[in-house]
C-alpha cells in the first residue's frame, strides 16, 4: 500500500470515528425526573390566584380576566359592597395589572393591594383605598412579591406592611414610610428551633394577627407540623397551632393565611401520598387556634378559595365542586358543581350569602346558590373593558 | 440577536440600498482607476518580466485547481448577490443565523449569539459589507488565475467561509442533533473553505498524481463517515414514521418543504417528503449505500471506478439538492446554494487532480538544490522570443533593488489586465470588510434602527418650558438650574409595564455614550404617574434599571398638581385606563440647548424593545446631545 493511500485510508478512519463520536452528539438527555415530594407538594397549593375576601361591609374579589396568560391577561378586583346588590369593577387605577393582585388588611371598606411584577416591572406597587375604591393613595413600593395569594399583609387600616418577596424574604414597612425593613429570611427561619422541627421548605404566607403579631405562613417536610411562625420575646416561635393527631403522618402546608375584620385564618393541606386532607383553623382573641374537621378531598386540588368576614371559608375543587365551610365550629358543605368560566371563585359576603364569581376573556358572571344551597343561579353579568394591547 | 423589525422595513431597506449604491459606486470607480492607471503605465514603459515570470507563464493551471477557483469564484459571486437581498439586512440573525443555532448546544449559541447581536446592531454596515466581501472574493478568484494574488484569494476565501461556517451555520450543525449529509453537513461553507485552501495551494501539489489521490481519499473517507452517520442506528433515519410522527429524515424534508419558494420546487420536496415518511428505510439505504460506495471507491484511488463513482455521486446529490434542499437559496431567505454543488465541485476536482496533465521540465530554468522542477505541459505554446532567451535571474535577492522606482513601474507594466482587476477585488473586499469591522468594533448600535421604529426626529427652536419639581434623592430641580447644560428630557411612568423601562435603558446606554461630556449634559425624566408618585417610587424605578449609578440622571417628581402642567406644556398625554390598563401616554423625549430652547422633539416610543433598538435610540439621543452642544 503506497503512502498516499494508507494516508486515504488513515484518514478514512479518523473521519469515521468522528462520525461515530458524532452519532452520540447532540442526542437530547431525558428529561429529569420530577421529585415526587415536590410534586406532592404543589398538588394542593391553588393554581390560579383567585379568590374572594371580606368584611362585613364589603366583598371583595381578584380574578384573571382577558388573555390566557401574557401581556394580555389582566387581574380585576371585584367588589361587592354590603349596602348594594351587585358586583362592581374596583381595580386599583394607574397600575397594569399583569401580575396578580394581592389584598392585605381588610378592614370595613379599607383595602390594601400590591400587584406582583409582571413584563418589565420588576417590583411590586402598593395602594390602599379606605372608601371602598373611590379614591386611591400609594404605599411604599415592595421588593418582588412572592407568587402567594398571601404575600402581602397589613394591619387594620393599612398602617403597617408586611410582604413575602420572591427571594424569601418577609419584610415590613411603614404605609407613610417609603422604606422595607427586612425581618427575616426563609434560610433563616428555617435554622430557628421551630423551623428545623417542621423543616421548613417554603415561606407561602404572611398576616398581622388581630393583636398585629406578624405570622408566617410555610411548608413542612417533617409530618404532622404546621408551619405558622410568630414574632414573641425577639425571636421566631412557632405560633401554636397543633395538627391533629390524625394528620401526625401528614405533610403540612399553608396554602392560606388570611386577617379580615378581625379574624385570622388559616387554610392548610395535609397530604399523605396522593391523598389530600383540607383544614381550617382559626386565631381567637387568647391567642389559641381552633381548628375544623379534616376534609377529604383525595386527589383533587384547590382552585381557589375564599373567606367571608366571619371567619367562613370556601374552597373551589380542581374536580368542580365548591366546599363551604361556616366558621369555627361549622362543618363542611359541599355544593352544586360550580358554573363554568375560567377560575371560578366562591365569594362569601356577609348575610351567609354565597356567589360565585366566573370570569370569561371579557365578562364577569355571578352566580347565587339558591334553593337550599342545591343550585346555582345567575344573578348578574358584568362586562370589563379590558385594555387589551395596553401592555404589549 | 434579533433586531425585532420587520425585515421588510422601508426605512432599513432604503437604507441597505443607498449603502450598496455607494459602495458599489466605489467599488466601480476602483475598478476604472486601476484600468486607467495599468493602461498609462503600460503605454509609456515598455513591459519587462523576469524570468520567473515568464517560466511560469508557460505553466497552464491544473484543471483541478481552475474548476475550484472559477467554480468557486462564481459560487461566492452568486452568494454576495443573494446576500443583497433586502431583508437580509434585519433578517439574518432572526430567520437565518437564529434558526440554524438553534438546536445546537449553548455554546454554540453564545458564539453565534454574539455575532448575531453584531450583525443586528450594525444591520446596514454588516450586510452591505457581507455582499462586497463575497463579490470581491468571488471576482478575485475568477481573475487571479495564478501567483500569489490568486493563492491569497483563496486564503481570502478561507478566512471569510469561516467566519461564515461558524457564525452563519453555527459550525455547519455539527453540534447539533440529525447530522446528516442530505441536509447540507458539515456546511457549505466548510465546502468554500476546503476550496480556499486548496486553491491557496503552491502550484507544484497540483502536478503530483498523489494530491489528487490524497484529496479522493480524504473525500472518500469523508464520505464513508457520513454514511456510518446516516446509518446509525439511533439516530432515527432508518424511519419514515415513528409512532404517527415523522421520523428524523421526515421532518427534515417536510420542514424544508415548509420554507417560502416557488410552487414548482415546494411541491418536489413536499412530494419527496411523503415519499420518505412511507419508505423512510428504503431511501435512507440507497443514500447510506451510495455514499458508502462511492467513498469506497474514491478511497481505493482508482481513475476508471472513481470517474463512475463522481457520476453516481452527482446524481445523487443533485436529486438531493433539488429534493431535499431545495436548490438552497430558493426557500425563505437563502444565502447560498447550500452544500451539494460545492460538494460536488470538490469531488470533482479531486477527481481531475487524480489525473494530471503530463508535463515535461522548462530546460532553461535550473532548480536550485532541493527546489522542485519547473514544468510546462508539453501542449504548451510555442515560447515567445523574450521567453526563449530570459535574462539570466540574479544571483542573490536584492530586495532594495527591486524596490527602486524604475522597475516597479516596469513590473508593473509587465502584469496582465486580469492581475490587475484581482486587486481591485482585493479593494473590493475591504470595501465592505473595513466599514463592517469598524462598526463591529462600536458599542452602540446604528441609529437608523431607531428612525425605522420612529422616523427622523422633529427640529424645534421655541423656548422649552419651565419646570420645578423634586428629583429622586428629594433635592428641587428646575430648567433654570440646568442651564447651560443639553438635556435630554422624557417622561416616564414609575410603574409602567412596556415602554417606560426600555426607554429609561435608552437613556441608561445613551449616558453611559456621553460620558465624556458628564458635566455638559443632564438626562433628566418626569414622572407621568399621578397616583405613583412618591419619591420612592422613583427610587424603586431607578434601582431597576440600573439607574442609581448614573451620575447626571434627574428623575423629577411633584404632587399631581405640579406634575399636570408640566405634562401639558410639552404636550404628553397621560390618561387613566380602565379594567388593570397602565396609564396610557405618549413616548417623547426633548432636547434642549445649554440656552434652554428646545432644539428637536424625537419621537420615543421605543418599539421591540430589543438591545439593538435601545442601543440605537441610546445613539440617537447621544447624538442630539452632541448636536445641541455643537459637537460634531
Amino acid at each position: 500500500m503506497s503512502r498516499v493511500r494508507l494516508a486515504g485510508v488513515i484518514a478514512s478512519l479518523l473521519a469515521t470515528g468522528t462520525a461515530v463520536a458524532c452519532a452520540g452528539c447532540g442526542s437530547s438527555a431525558a428529561p429529569a425526573a420530577v421529585s415526587s415530594s415536590a410534586s406532592a407538594r404543589a398538588a394542593a397549593v391553588s393554581a390560579e390566584a383567585a379568590y374572594s375576601e371580606a368584611t362585613d361591609q364589603a366583598t371583595w374579589a381578584v380574578l384573571p380576566m382577558g388573555a390566557p396568560s401574557g401581556p394580555n391577561e389582566f387581574w380585576q378586583l371585584f367588589l361587592l359592597a354590603a349596602a348594594r346588590q351587585k358586583w362592581v369593577l374596583d381595580t386599583p387605577p394607574d397600575i397594569a395589572t399583569n401580575g396578580a393582585i394581592e389584598l392585605a388588611g381588610l378592614t370595613g371598606t379599607s383595602v390594601v393591594t400590591g400587584v406582583r411584577p409582571s413584563l418589565y416591572l420588576a417590583y411590586s406597587p402598593v395602594s390602599r383605598t379606605s372608601d371602598a375604591g373611590k379614591t386611591w393613595a400609594a404605599a411604599p413600593p415592595a421588593e418582588r412579591l412572592a407568587d402567594a395569594p398571601d404575600a402581602l399583609a397589613a394591619t387594620p387600616g393599612g398602617e403597617r406592611l408586611l410582604a413575602l418577596d420572591e427571594a424569601g424574604v418577609a419584610s415590613s414597612a411603614s404605609s407613610a414610610g417609603t422604606v422595607w425593613t427586612p425581618l427575616v429570611t426563609e434560610h433563616a427561619l428555617a435554622a430557628t428551633a421551630f423551623g428545623r422541627a417542621c423543616g421548613l421548605t417554603r415561606l407561602t404566607a404572611v398576616a398581622y394577627s388581630p393583636s398585629s403579631a406578624r405570622l408566617l405562613g410555610g411548608d413542612c417536610s417533617r409530618p404532622g407540623v404546621a408551619g405558622l411562625f410568630t414574632r414573641s420575646a425577639g425571636a421566631w416561635r412557632a405560633a401554636g397551632l397543633v395538627a391533629p393527631p390524625a394528620l401526625a403522618s401528614s405533610q403540612i402546608q399553608v396554602l392560606r393565611l388570611v386577617t379580615a375584620s378581625a379574624q385570622t385564618t388559616a387554610l392548610l393541606a395535609a397530604s399523605t401520598g396522593s391523598r389530600t386532607e383540607l383544614l381550617s383553623a382559626w386565631l381567637g382573641a387568647d391567642g389559641k387556634w381552633t381548628e375544623s374537621a379534616p376534609l377529604s378531598i383525595g386527589s383533587a386540588t384547590v382552585r381557589t378559595s375564599a373567606f367571608g368576614a366571619s371567619g367562613a371559608l370556601a374552597v373551589v375543587l380542581s374536580n368542580g365542586h365548591g366546599e363551604i365551610l361556616s366558621g369555627p365550629g361549622g362543618s363542611w358543605r359541599q355544593t352544586p358543581l360550580v358554573p363554568a368560566g375560567r377560575a371560578v371563585t366562591i365569594a362569601l359576603p356577609s348575610g351567609g350569602q354565597a356567589d360565585a364569581l366566573a370570569a370569561s376573556a371579557g365578562v364577569l358572571a355571578v352566580w347565587q346558590l339558591t334553593n337550599g344551597g342545591t343550585h346555582w343561579a345567575m344573578v348578574q353579568t358584568l362586562k370589563v373593558p379590558i385594555q387589551y394591547g395596553s401592555s404589549s | 440577536m434579533n433586531s425585532g423589525l420587520n425585515i421588510d422595513d422601508p426605512t432599513v431597506v432604503a437604507a441597505f440600498r443607498l449603502a450598496l449604491l455607494h459602495q458599489g459606486l466605489a467599488a466601480a470607480a476602483l475598478f476604472v482607476v486601476l484600468a486607467l492607471a495599468w493602461a498609462s503605465v503600460r503605454g509609456l514603459v515598455p513591459a519587462s518580466a523576469s524570468a520567473a515570470q515568464r517560466a511560469d507563464a508557460w505553466l497552464p493551471e491544473a484543471p483541478a485547481r481552475r474548476l475550484l477557483r472559477i467554480g468557486f469564484g462564481i459560487l461566492w459571486i452568486l452568494d454576495g448577490i443573494l446576500q443583497g437581498q433586502p431583508g437580509m439586512a434585519v433578517g439574518l440573525p432572526s430567520q437565518v443565523i437564529q434558526p440554524t443555532a438553534a438546536s445546537s448546544p449553548t455554546w454554540v449559541q453564545y458564539v453565534v449569539n454574539w455575532a448575531g447581536t453584531g450583525w443586528s446592531y450594525h444591520p446596514i454596515q454588516a450586510a452591505a459589507g457581507a455582499v462586497w466581501i463575497q463579490l470581491g472574493i468571488g471576482v478575485w478568484l475568477l481573475l487571479a488565475r495564478k501567483g500569489r494574488i490568486s493563492q491569497l484569494a483563496g486564503l481570502a476565501a478561507v478566512a471569510w467561509g469561516l467566519v461564515v461556517w461558524v457564525f452563519g451555520e453555527s459550525f455547519g450543525g455539527l453540534f447539533a442533533p440529525g447530522l446528516s449529509w442530505l441536509t447540507g453537513a458539515p456546511g457549505a461553507a466548510l465546502c468554500y473553505c476546503v476550496a480556499g485552501a486548496l486553491v491557496a495551494l503552491p502550484s507544484r501539489y497540483w502536478r503530483r498524481s498523489r494530491t489528487g489521490r490524497l484529496l479522493l481519499g480524504c473525500f472518500g473517507g469523508f464520505l464513508v463517515a457520513m454514511a456510518v452517520l446516516q446509518a446509525w442506528p439511533g439516530r432515527g433515519f432508518w424511519q419514515g414514521e415513528v409512532r404517527g410522527q415523522p421520523g428524523a429524515l421526515t421532518a427534515m424534508v417536510q420542514s424544508m418543504s415548509a420554507q417560502s419558494q416557488p410552487s414548482g420546487i415546494a411541491d418536489a420536496v413536499s412530494w419527496f417528503g411523503s415519499v420518505v415518511r412511507a419508505d423512510g428505510f428504503v431511501i435512507n439505504l440507497v443514500a447510506v449505500v451510495v455514499l458508502a460506495g462511492v467513498g469506497m471507491v474514491f478511497l481505493a484511488g482508482r481513475p476508471r471506478p472513481a470517474r463512475l463513482a463522481l457520476i453516481a455521486l452527482a446524481v445523487f446529490g443533485l436529486a438531493d439538492w433539488v429534493l431535499v434542499q431545495d436548490l438552497g437559496f430558493l426557500g425563505g431567505l437563502g444565502t447560498d446554494p447550500n452544500s451539494m454543488i460545492p460538494m460536488l465541485l470538490l469531488a470533482a476536482a479531486a477527481f481531475l487532480a487524480l489525473t494530471p496533465r503530463p508535463a515535461v521540465a522548462v530546460a532553461e530554468a535550473a532548480p536550485a538544490p532541493g527546489q522542485l522542477t519547473p514544468i510546462r505541459p508539453a501542449t504548451a505554446p510555442a515560447a515567445s522570443p523574450a521567453a526563449a532567451a530570459p535574462p539570466p535571474v540574479p544571483a542573490g535577492r536584492n530586495w532594495l533593488r527591486r524596490l527602486q522606482p524604475g522597475d516597479l513601474v516596469g513590473k508593473a507594466a509587465s502584469v496582465s489586465l486580469p492581475t490587475v482587476m484581482s486587486v481591485g477585488a482585493v479593494g473590493v473586499v475591504l470595501l465592505g470588510g473595513v466599514p463592517m469591522a469598524a462598526a463591529q468594533a462600536s458599542i452602540a448600535a446604528t441609529p437608523v434602527l431607531a428612525q425605522a421604529v420612529d422616523g427622523s426626529s422633529a427640529p424645534l427652536d421655541s423656548p422649552a418650558p419651565r419646570f420645578a419639581l423634586t428629583d429622586q434623592a428629594g433635592m428641587r430641580v428646575s430648567l433654570g438650574s440646568l442651564r447651560g447644560k443639553a438635556v435630554l428630557l422624557t417622561f416616564l411612568d414609575p410603574v409602567c409595564v412596556t415602554d417606560c423601562p426600555l426607554i429609561a435603558q435608552e437613556f441608561r446606554e445613551a449616558a453611559l455614550l456621553l460620558a465624556g461630556q458628564r458635566s455638559r449634559v443632564e438626562l433628566v425624566a418626569i414622572n407621568l404617574n399621578p397616583l405613583y408618585s412618591q419619591v420612592s417610587y422613583l427610587q424603586a424605578f431607578d434601582r431597576e434599571e440600573g439607574l442609581t449609578g448614573i451620575p447626571d440622571w434627574r428623575y423629577l417628581t411633584g404632587s399631581p398638581a405640579q406634575l399636570r402642567p408640566v405634562w401639558a406644556k410639552y404636550g404628553i398625554a397621560s390618561e387613566t385606563l380602565p379594567a388593570g390598563a397602565m396609564l396610557g401616554h405618549s413616548d417623547a423625549a426633548f432636547v434642549i440647548g445649554p440656552d434652554g430652547r428646545m432644539v428637536e422633539e424625537l419621537d420615543f416610543d421605543p418599539g421591540p424593545g430589543s438591545a439593538a433598538t435601545v442601543s440605537s435610540f441610546a445613539t440617537e439621543l447621544a447624538n442630539a446631545a452632541d448636536h445641541a452642544l455643537g459637537v460634531s
